[in-house]
């Protein structure tokens, strides 16, 4: 219970900070959400007309209460999803989110198998079973005559 | 781990790098097509790609094919945040009164918020046609950036030039509207 109590203060600091950006999403955040049509840079990278436009449109949509979410759809509706700079947590674009998730998960069960692996290859080889009481008395005889 | 799993582990492994590398060959493959501007530099006349785009009047959609075999175009790629495009979209307003019965005029209006678009076309008295490509897509298939760019179909779909100096208007012009 101990360990999760740093995860649930984080989701409690996070969750109402990342609604408070979606109700009332400022231009400075979008400009780094959202892509230049013609400069292939985020908005707050360049002072291209195109750029400056699709600035002063997000403004205008902030000043009349839209969320961000309504900003991006009616600029996806404009200029296509390549407007935006992260893919959509939707369709298609669910690939390039879960692709390196996955990608990571399936590296560290190779890289946890191997090892595993690995580290039992060099574990000394089990004993084999006791010897009988004749084969004991052979061994101690010849060890005898070996060392005399 | 069992036989049947190891190989399948590894049938996925090379299915999924023959997948990547049959997604590289395919951009290749589609980026070595070069776009019309490329193609006029070559000396070539290719067909005019087409596209069906919805008019930014909001009346309905427009096919560039229909006009095929009917009447030779002259397709302007604007855009309203474009300074240099006022003066060639108004120098192909004034040729509209000139060559409007024989030849269609079409803009292209590229990369751009369509609201702003539909202001620029009443500020600067643009009359002819013009669809939104708000994605470039299309822009894309003719040249890509800078704009403006404007390009003379003939009438059978061949593309005869693109305007690269102030005479080519005239010149063109001449040539699409006896094709």
């Amino acid at each position: 219970m101990k360990r999760l109590f740093p995860i649930v203060l984080l989701a409690l600091l996070v969750i109402p900070t990342a609604r408070a950006s979606e109700r009332h999403p400022t231009l400075g955040e979008l400009e780094g959400e959202v892509m230049c049509p013609v400069c292939e840079t985020t908005l707050d990278q360049s002072s291209s007309p195109a750029a400056e436009q699709i600035k002063r449109l997000i403004a205008t949509r902030i000043a009349a209460g839209d969320t961000k979410t309504q900003i991006k759809d009616r600029l996806v509706t404009e200029y296509g999803a390549a407007i935006l700079a992260a893919p959509p947590h939707k369709g298609f674009g669910l690939v390039a989110w879960w692709l390196p998730v996955i990608g990571i998960v399936a590296a560290a069960v190779t890289v946890g198998v191997g090892a595993r692996r690995w580290a039992r290859s060099r574990e000394p080889a089990p004993a084999g079973p006791p010897l009988d009481a004749a084969s004991e008395r052979r061994l101690d005889d010849e060890l005898r005559r070996f060392e005399g | 781990m069992t036989r049947s799993v190891r190989l399948a582990a590894q049938g996925l492994a090379v299915a999924l790098v023959a997948g990547l590398l049959g997604l590289l060959v395919w951009r290749v493959v589609n980026d070595s097509n070069t776009s019309v501007a490329q193609a006029l530099k070559d000396g070539r006349h290719p067909t005019a790609p087409v596209f069906d785009l919805a008019r930014l009047d909001g009346h309905g959609r427009f096919d560039l094919a229909s006009l095929r075999g009917n009447k030779p175009i002259v397709l302007d790629f604007w855009a309203s945040w474009c300074v240099p495009c006022i003066h060639e979209s108004k120098r192909l307003e004034a040729a509209l009164k000139q060559y409007g019965d024989r030849v269609a005029f079409i803009g292209v209006d590229t990369k751009d918020f369509s609201g702003d678009a539909r202001d620029w076309r009443r500020q600067h008295g643009i009359t002819y046609p013009s669809v939104h490509d708000g994605s470039g897509s299309v822009l894309a298939k003719w040249g890509g950036l800078p704009i403006p760019r404007i390009f003379f179909i003939a009438r059978s779909g061949k593309v005869a030039g693109e305007l690269i100096v102030e005479e080519d208007l005239p010149r063109y012009l001449r040539e699409i509207a006896a094709s």
